[in-house]
């Protein structure tokens, strides 16, 4: 029940704001998104820290342990509206309520026209998202992903910069064709559940598992590569990212904020829920090929971001750049490489989702987001400085800030993934050292463009924009509203990255039990014994039998 | 946060020989409690939270400046007051918080442990006492040095970043976990790149500090990796296991085993991050740009701290080092070929603060030297010394710069002896170049001698001639520091003020400037603090000679700290010693019988008679016949004889340049090329993919027009009917 209430809310909050006059829009958008964000707190106080592997705020039946589903929709085809929350999904909710309020909070005066249907569409967008993270089950799952794109497609197209429409018809079909072949993907589970199960059907991802790993691995890798296209469009990883900068340019700040923030973590999410458990065999065999493109990714980005001379368009190839280590740690399939990546989900939510936001306020100001006509802002505008200079070195990955948690485990996971010695802290693996080592040259391409951004934009001589007057409304620094904003973000960045230990430990079950298949699969494809070969086979054929 | 204390005195052999296979560790656990301890690193980081409130709240008194030397004098006092409880107590292992935990199985090695503890042994306690301790008096003299940056919040900044900088350095020296060193590390790195962009409106600052970071991350690279590939060969990133680990391989080394190219890949890939902060070649290129901070900055971080930080690295991980002899040689060449070629551009630099910060790199490369020929007491105890003659320097330069509106060029300052309230001053500058020209008894000498006679007794590939290069570099080290001695200090009084002052607001410059005129520029003689703080560093400086007499077994009170730490116990894989430490091996041959047989003995008159030669030189060129400031005839005359050498020295032998050249310059290109790519072709070939449905929903039904639908269900239903088939055929 907790659950849908979280969903709930923003929902209600939509129509409340779509019922209220033009003027109070804000302030009741504003009051829902919080109310949420107290909801979501409740809820974290709620879960139960001692079990985070287990999907909690979910009717549990005790006498099998299975999970019933809240509402039976469709029971002859098996489709219901089933919720729970592992510590994975409870993390991404958080980070999602907390930058619902601050996307509000952020667009006071950003938005002026349309203002109401502009929170409606925030609001709509926040339930889809926790939904995704929510669900249990595969339609519901399916249908808050792909409800995303509509709301985000209204917030570029209406709001966007002067080239809005194109990106948001690119950002619109891109990551829907990606998800119909995920979709296709993911019903060919469910198609396999119901050959094994003489044609009763399930979405209940749980089941749709135990039935995915009943697959050959021919099956597996046709599943593995219809999901990837859709998530990795989403993530998104090298030769498909290309709707992302443009959308990112575009979009409004809110919604560049909760696209960096939240939609590109669907992509990973989707990996770490279904990719990862759902087909271990072609993980274990495709995990170095997955592994090049994020790699690829991270430098290929990284070098991108360096010729930018659009702030925004900087910041959006970044996370193309920062994602990559996402996915690796994801399939490093170990421990310290998944839990790493989880972190870096989190910690770039909110240290782009901050940098977004700081672009953002620098933007209503100036009207321009071209580093050759904006720069040296310290001299004007010392607290924005401080912030940008902050979340600029949260993202480059400074120690004691959140983005070094990540960043480094992803990589450690990858460097001991696979280790030529199985020694005292190599794990068996796909990846290896020289992965991590090619990989972890993206920290030096990472402070190379990220202090370039900030060498010219806070750093330098005082340059504006010729045509530049003050605004109406805002004061040349950061108002109290602002600072606001950032505040939260800023002191979560330290928080994370001083004392993350309790989410890590709350890590470990989930993380644990997602990659258990696939690393059993690669460690059993490792060339030490010779049965290896027959273990495989006989696995498959296991699977072949039990269908 | 929970703490437990732990002490563990030393079970070290002090001189015995291990004997064969009975590996000792060199540290045991024991009890004691000391929480307070954890206040070293503490302080800093309050008074850095504290001036950055003052900041937000625009105080422009100099409160930041005295809180700052309150919390780094008591941080002080507690290192000493440690030091003094626990100096030679062995190991005390200070529990703080977790920071980075996980675990994935219940064996060894199965876990990640990195917590916010402190690994207190004789090094760190080396290491902190001057750190602090020079730290609290840069920061005083810094509550002068910045007093025209009150009124812009400029001041409260810089000591905010200033104690962070301590509190950044105590992790990186204290911690008990590569990873929490590694924090320090970066940590530094970031104080290092805020201040050298304090003048963040000069582009010439701006760019040096974002050099500085960049190279600095290219060394931090090889840490990670070397940090990461020890976590997997020894399970662990806490400093306690893996010495216990080093000392199981040292065991099996000394029976005559083997070790692993993994462990001997780890010191490969630590001094690649040691070389980047410690500006060795060929990462060196960051430290002399790093001038454009202010210059109490350039005296603590740039010259007597953190550009020690690899030395320590290296130091605390040599026993890691000596079991792959092939790093030591690369260490010591690298420290040997860094000395050489900074000296030379030293000779020709006429920015004096340029001329110490290539001063600086050379005489890290006489560390590194000193690291690589295995004396590790010689390497400390010169990071020890240069500690203070080098920030003696740097501050003597400071006060220059402060009292003649920025003027550091040597051609432009001439006879500042003579001027009224400059005696301090000069004492200090003559001090430093003294020390670093390593005149006999000063503090100097002896630590470049312990060096210099270890280059030239220790077996490695090629160190006899390394010895003679370091040899000559030290007659060059001598020359350059009295070559700005004479020009500066000595001769016919004349000054001229520089046109770009360090100040960074505009109004200041004007104001200055009006002041100035052409004919009407006084200076104006460094105050109290500045004064003050000189007179304890000359003090300092000298008085650094005294623990060389000091316990006089383990070569100064220096190589006793160093000999209890991790750095005490060596084994070298090599079979000339057998089982027997390689180390004192090699200092028994070294004090053999006769004159001649000893090194240390001869390297004195050796080294003082080509320091003696180096200052005469200097003399010769830069005193005799020089009539003004700018005019030193033999200098000209030399400079034009030696016309190509000359200039390539001058113009820092065209490195900035090369690097541009092989990698700033084809990157860009290539970041250029993969966006246009990434525009045209990947971005061409969606766009592509996106028009072909709709040319296909057009020509084949022109009715419809619906642009998503077509799309989305051309290419979904389409790969569905191909998984489809697929799956019919399997």
């Amino acid at each position: 029940m907790t659950l849908l209430v979280l969903i709930l809310i923003p929902l209600a909050g939509a129509l409340v704001v779509g019922l209220s006059p033009e003027r109070q829009a804000k302030w009741i958008a504003l009051a829902w998104t919080s109310l949420a964000l107290g909801a979501a707190i409740f809820a974290a106080f709620m879960f139960d820290w001692a079990n985070p592997g287990v999907i909690q705020f979910s009717p549990k039946n005790h006498a099998s342990g299975d999970l019933t589903p809240l509402l039976p929709l469709v029971p002859s085809l098996g489709i219901s509206i089933s919720l729970g929350a592992d510590s994975v999904s409870m993390f991404l909710i958080l980070l999602t309520t907390l930058l619902g309020p601050l996307c509000v909070l952020g667009s006071f005066t950003a938005i002026t026209e349309r203002v109401k249907t502009f929170y409606v569409w925030l609001l709509i967008l926040q339930a889809a998202m926790t939904g995704v993270f929510a669900a249990r089950d595969l339609i519901l799952f399916y249908v808050c992903f792909e409800f995303t794109l509509a709301p985000m497609f209204v917030l570029i197209s209406l709001y966007g910069s002067t080239n809005r429409r194109y990106a948001a018809i690119k950002f619109f079909l891109y990551t829907f064709t990606g998800s119909m072949i995920a979709l296709a993907g993911l019903v060919y589970v469910a198609w396999v559940y119901s050959t094994i199960h003489n044609g009763a059907w399930s979405f209940d991802i749980a089941d749709m598992q135990h039935a995915a790993l009943t697959m050959s691995r021919t099956e597996q890798t046709w599943v593995l590569f219809a999901l990837l296209a859709g998530f990795a469009v989403k993530v998104p990883l090298f030769p498909v990212h290309t709707w992302l900068p443009l959308a990112h340019t575009e979009a409004p700040t809110a919604g560049s904020v909760l696209l960096a923030g939240v939609l590109l973590k669907l992509g990973t999410y989707g990996i770490f829920r279904f990719v990862l458990p759902f087909v271990p065999l072609a993980v274990a065999e495709y995990a170095s090929l997955i592994a090049i493109i994020s790699i690829i990714g991270i430098l290929y980005a990284g070098f991108i971001c360096w010729v930018q001379t659009d702030v925004k368009k900087l910041v959006a190839y970044s996370s193309v750049s920062h994602l990559g280590f996402c996915v690796l740690g994801l399939v490093a399939l170990n421990m310290v490489g998944g839990a790493g990546s989880v972190m870096y989900m989190i910690n770039h939510g909110l240290s782009t989702g901050a940098l977004f936001f700081c672009i953002g306020m620098m933007y209503e100001r100036y009207h321009t987001r071209s580093m050759n006509e904006v720069g040296g802002l310290a001299r004007r505008m010392p607290v924005w400085s401080f912030f940008m200079v902050f979340f600029t070195m949260a993202s480059v990955g400074l120690p004691g800030l959140n983005g070094f948690v990540g960043e480094f485990m992803a990589l450690l996971g990858t460097f001991q993934s696979g280790a030529r010695t199985i020694g005292a802290g190599g794990t068996h693996g796909p990846l290896g050292p020289w992965f991590a080592a090619v990989a972890a040259t993206g920290m030096i391409v990472a402070a190379m463009y990220l202090l370039y951004m900030v060498g010219r934009v806070v750093f330098g001589p005082l340059k504006e924009p010729d045509h530049h007057h003050a605004h109406e409304t805002l004061p040349a620094d950061l108002n109290a509203r602002e600072i606001t904003v950032l505040a939260p973000l800023a002191v979560l960045c330290v928080v994370l990255g001083v004392y993350p230990s309790p989410m890590l430990r709350a890590l470990e079950a989930p993380v644990a039990t997602t990659i258990a298949a696939a690393r059993e699969a690669s460690s059993r494809m490792a060339p030490v014994p010779m049965d290896s070969g027959h273990a495989e086979v006989a696995l498959i054929h296991d699977g072949e039998a039990s269908r | 946060m929970i703490s437990v204390m732990q002490t563990i005195p030393a079970t070290l052999a002090s001189h015995a020989p291990a004997a064969a296979g009975a590996a000792h560790a060199p540290t045991a656990p024991g009890d004691s409690s000391a929480i307070w301890l954890i206040l070293i690193p503490l302080l800093p980081l309050v008074s850095s939270i504290l001036c950055g409130i003052y900041r937000a709240w625009g105080v422009t008194s100099k409160l930041p400046g005295y809180t700052t030397v309150l919390a780094l004098a008591v941080s002080f006092i507690v290192t000493l007051t440690g030091y003094l409880s626990f100096g030679g107590a062995g190991v005390q292992i200070v529990h703080g918080f977790q920071w980075l935990n996980i675990s994935w199985g219940e064996a060894h090695g199965q876990s990640l442990t990195a917590n916010f503890s402190l690994y207190i042994d004789s090094l760190t306690w080396l290491w902190m006492l001057f750190v602090t301790g020079l730290a609290t008096l840069i920061a005083l003299y810094s509550t002068e040095y910045m007093s025209e940056d009150q009124k812009n919040g400029g001041y409260a900044r810089y000591f905010s970043f200033f104690s962070l900088f301590v509190f950044a350095m105590s992790c990186l020296v204290m911690g008990d976990n590569l990873l929490l060193l590694y924090l320090g590390w970066e940590g530094v790195g970031l104080c290092s790149y805020l201040l050298i962009g304090y003048y963040y409106t000069k582009p010439a600052a701006v760019a040096a500090a974002k050099k500085a970071f960049i190279v600095n991350r290219i060394g931090d690279l090889g840490l990670a990796l070397g940090m990461m590939l020890a976590f997997v060969e020894f399970g662990s990133l806490e400093f306690s296991e893996i010495f216990a680990r080093v000392a199981e391989i040292q065991a099996t080394v000394a029976a005559g085993g083997h070790v692993s190219w993994q462990i001997e890949a780890i010191p490969l890939l630590l001094m690649v991050g040691a070389f980047g902060k410690s500006a060795q070649l060929p990462l060196y290129v960051w430290l002399p740009d790093a001038m454009e901070g202010p210059t109490p900055v350039s005296a603590l971080i740039h010259a007597a701290t953190m550009v020690t930080a690899g030395v320590y690295l290296i130091a605390r991980f040599l026993p890691l080092f000596a079991l792959n002899p092939t790093s030591l040689a690369i260490v010591a060449w690298v420290g040997g070929l860094t000395a050489l070629l900074a000296a030379t551009i030293g000779m020709s630099q006429f920015d004096i603060k340029r001329v110490m910060a290539y001063s600086t790199v050379s005489q890290l490369g006489y560390m590194f030297l000193g690291l690589g020929v295995l004396t590790a007491t010689g390497a400390a105890y010169h990071v020890f010394t240069h500690a203070f003659f080098k920030a003696t320097l740097f501050l003597s330069c400071g006060a220059v710069m402060h009292g003649f509106a920025g003027q550091l060029d040597l051609r432009k300052l001439s006879g500042l002896r003579k001027l009224k309230g400059w005696g301090i001053v000069t004492l200090a500058m003559l001090v430093g170049c003294l020390c670093l020209a390593g005149f006999p008894f000063t503090s100097g000498f002896f630590s470049k001698d312990m060096i210099l006679a270890e280059a030239f007794v220790t077996q490695g590939p090629g160190y006899q001639a390394l010895g003679i290069l370091a040899l000559i570099t030290a007659g060059m080290t001598a020359y350059y520091s009295f070559r700005v001695f004479f020009r500066v200090f000595c001769g016919p009084v004349e000054f001229h003020p520089s046109d770009d002052h360090h100040g960074d607001s505009e109004e200041e410059h004007e104001a200055h400037e009006d002041a100035e005129g052409h004919h009407g520029f006084h200076p104006h003689a460094p105050g109290w603090a500045i004064n003050l703080v000189l007179m304890v560093l000359i003090v300092g400086s000298l008085a650094a000679a005294i623990p060389y007499f000091v316990d006089k077994e383990n070569h100064g009170w220096v190589g006793g700290l160093v000999h209890d730490s991790t750095a005490g116990h060596l084994v070298l894989p090599t079979v000339a010693h057998g089982a027997e430490d390689a180390a004192h091996g090699a200092e028994a041959v070294a004090h053999g019988e006769g004159f001649w047989s000893d090194p240390h003995k001869w390297m004195y008159y050796v080294s003082g008679t080509i320091g003696f030669i180096g200052i005469g030189l200097a003399w010769l060129i830069h005193m005799t016949r020089r009539t003004e400031a700018a005019t030193a005839p033999i200098a000209d005359g030399l400079k034009n004889a030696m016309r190509p050498v000359s200039t390539w020295c001058e113009r820092k032998w065209y490195v900035d340049e090369f690097y541009d050249i092989i990698f700033r310059y084809p990157l860009k290109i290539l970041s250029h090329l993969f966006y246009l790519l990434d525009q045209l072709l990947v971005d061409g070939l969606v766009n592509f993919a996106g028009a072909v449905p709709r040319m296909l929903g057009r020509s084949l039904r022109p009715s419809q027009n619906g642009l998503l639908q077509s799309y989305a269900v051309g290419m979904g239903g389409g790969v569905a009917v191909i998984l489809f088939i697929v799956w019919i055929l399997l």
